[in-house]
């Protein structure tokens, strides 16, 4: 996959593909003649570039069809956007560093013990609660430093590595935890940044456009957004330009670690306790969000706006499941087939990108 | 010493564990040369270049620019210093337009600082790059709106050279910029090449091409087996002459003198 390959960003002199690896191999299947070839191509584009709207779209329309008094209800859609808000943060922060051509492993187990340690800051050492959400947030970013340091200075494959310190801060998790989760003695304070509301809006959706919004606004409209698209396409054409590539990996994964720290506190104050291992599923969620959001709009390049689009999939999805009444199984079969179907939509994108 | 030199390479050795790729090479470019460089595969053509670029040391011998010793590594020194290169595999960034390509690493931006707060300028990046191309009578459209990888192996190596020539105010080196190009895309190139020669700009060009070689370069130097063994004005020699020397079928005169 891609990102896995990026452990070609530290290898000095290699003469770097001029595109970004394809995710598919090419399957040439027959012999098409030209005018049916052109039209696969085309077809295949179309997929890579809508292919998630369309999935989106359709679940939108059997989902009414079944279920219109429950599913088809602007309640129905509060309850769905503010369910999304945590994951949407964890997921837009996991883009950037796929952005840069790197994968992050480690987020979920951040997420969760991120979660865990603010409760735990709040209810034992007695620090109030805005010291102790920057600290914990922080302590997010420094994971991410530590992450992209390991990765581009050192060298090690990113897949290994965020692994290798994913599993260190779930150790430290259950070094502090005991493995048992902590009960939140502070008061209503805490919880009610997730649960409040603004003018009947959820705090919740609020903080998630607001992160949404700032990681955007990096990506597309600041000179670290322009070298982190840069190296993900081509790193070492982007290092002869000048472009400080190494800094800017590290950059990428302080950025994933901090959303994902920002999404463990918001998830310990939704459930007013720190889990364990609640943010663990964030991974799985933030990277099928990912991969159909670059099949969304892009041909296949990872991007915020996609990766919005890729939550509210899943989203959709889970909810209709059930809202029709399916049992849970079918909720991670879903999840599971929409992740396969999502890095499939995004190579098929990137594959014939060029058309 | 005579200040027509912009750079002159001094007794210019370079070697890869036990491989010379580069043996006791000495070059002097004069302000305004289009140098042609040729020779055979593994010659050292590249690696000139390459120390030129500033991407490597020599393993001994001396730069000399405008008349002083210097250092040109790491390649940020090269590009500061006023030199280009553009490689043969381009460098372009493929999803970006021409206009981002040309400034990337050095973005117009508002604000100073870390590159996480300094806010891009695409409106005024975009005038200048066109503005750059028209200069040089480039017509290509999209620049400002078309991801260079959907261009023409001919207009992303015009984009090339261009960003080369735009921020290299010295010397643009080029590698091999007409390989893999039609017959028509060449010609493009090389027009642009001689346009930017009769600007004043020094250019070294490696080509294993000599037919283009003859149509913009004003001298040649042949490479072989890390030495230089022919450096000659493009209109005192011949291309028999110097398929002759590339081969080693012809020697170069002992105690050959300096140019
Ligand atoms: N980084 C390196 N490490 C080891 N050997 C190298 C390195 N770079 C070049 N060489 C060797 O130095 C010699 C000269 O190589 P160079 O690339 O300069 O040749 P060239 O003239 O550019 O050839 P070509 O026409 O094939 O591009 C070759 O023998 C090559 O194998
Ligand atoms: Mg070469």
């Amino acid at each position: 996959m891609r990102a896995a390959m990026s452990a070609d960003h530290s290898l000095p002199e290699t003469h770097a593909p001029a595109e970004a690896p394809r995710i598919l191999p090419s399957t040439q299947t027959g012999y098409a003649s030209p005018n049916a070839r052109q039209r696969r191509a085309l077809l295949m584009r179309l997929l890579g570039t809508y292919g998630t709207i369309i999935v989106l779209a359709s679940m939108l329309g059997i989902f009414s069809v079944l279920e219109p008094g429950t599913f088809a209800t602007i309640g129905n859609f509060r309850n769905i956007v503010n369910d999304m808000a945590i994951g949407t943060i964890v997921a837009a922060g996991l883009t950037v560093p796929l952005v840069a051509g790197d994968f992050d492993l480690s987020i979920g187990y951040v997420a969760s013990f991120c979660g865990l340690l603010v409760v735990g800051l709040l209810s034992s050492s007695g620090l109030p609660i805005l010291p102790a959400i920057f600290l914990v947030v922080g302590l997010g970013t420094v994971i991410g430093i530590v992450n992209g340091i390991v990765v581009s200075k050192i060298g090690v494959n990113a897949f290994i590595a965020t692994l290798g310190t994913g599993t260190i801060v779930v150790g430290l998790n259950y070094a502090y935890s005991g493995g048992i989760p902590l009960q939140l003695t502070q008061s209503r304070e805490f919880t009610n940044i997730a649960i409040g509301r603004i003018a009947g809006v959820p705090h919740l959706v609020i903080i998630m456009a607001v992160v949404l919004a700032l990681l955007w606004v990096i990506l597309n409209r600041t000179v670290q957004g322009q070298h982190i698209k840069a190296i993900g396409v081509s790193p070492e054409s982007a290092r002869r330009a000048g472009v400080a590539v190494d800094r800017s990996r590290i950059v990428a994964f302080a950025i994933a670690s901090t959303c994902a720290a920002i999404g463990g506190v918001l998830m310990a104050s939704n459930l007013g306790s720190g889990q364990v291992t609640a943010g663990d599923s964030f991974m799985l969620t933030s990277f099928s969000a990912a991969f159909l959001g670059s099949a969304a709009l892009r041909e296949g390049q990872f991007h915020i706006l996609g990766t919005l689009i890729g939550v509210l999939t899943v989203a959709v999805g889970n909810n209709g499941l059930a809202m029709i009444g399916a049992p849970i199984f079918t909720q991670f079969l879903f999840t599971g087939c929409l992740l396969v179907v999502a890095v499939a939509l995004g190579g098929i994108g990137r594959r014939y990108a060029r058309g | 010493m005579a200040q027509k030199m912009l750079l002159s390479l001094r007794r210019i050795c370079r070697s890869f564990g036990g491989i010379q790729a580069l043996d006791d090479v000495s070059l002097d470019i004069a302000r305004g040369d289009i140098l042609g460089l040729v020779g055979d595969n593994g010659a050292g053509k590249s690696t000139l270049i390459k120390i030129l670029a500033g991407a490597h040391d020599p393993t001994s011998g001396d730069v000399i620019l405008e008349g002083r010793p210097q250092k040109l590594s790491p390649p940020s020194e090269a590009q500061r210093l006023g030199i280009e290169t553009v490689y043969q595999d381009l460098s372009l960034i493929g999803t970006f337009t021409a206009a981002e390509n040309f400034f990337l690493g050095r973005e117009i931006a508002l604000g100073r600082g870390p590159a996480l707060l300094r806010w891009i300028r695409r409106k005024s990046m975009g005038d200048i790059a066109m503005r750059g191309l028209e200069e040089l009578h480039i017509e290509i459209p999209g620049v400002r709106s078309k991801p260079v990888d959907r261009m023409s192996g001919g207009q992303r190596q015009l984009v090339a050279i261009a960003r080369g020539a735009f921020w290299g105010h010295k010397l643009l080196l080029l590698d091999e910029p007409t390989a893999a190009l039609g017959v028509r895309e060449s010609r493009e190139v090389l027009d642009l090449i001689k346009r930017l020669g009769a600007q004043g700009l020094t250019i070294v060009m490696v080509t294993h091409n000599l037919d283009h070689l003859w149509q913009v370069c004003n001298r040649v130097v042949v490479m072989r087996r890390g030495r230089k063994v022919a450096d000659l004005a493009s209109s005192g020699t011949d291309m028999e002459d110097v398929v002759a020397y590339i081969t080693g079928a012809r020697q170069p005169a002992t105690a050959q003198a300096e140019a």
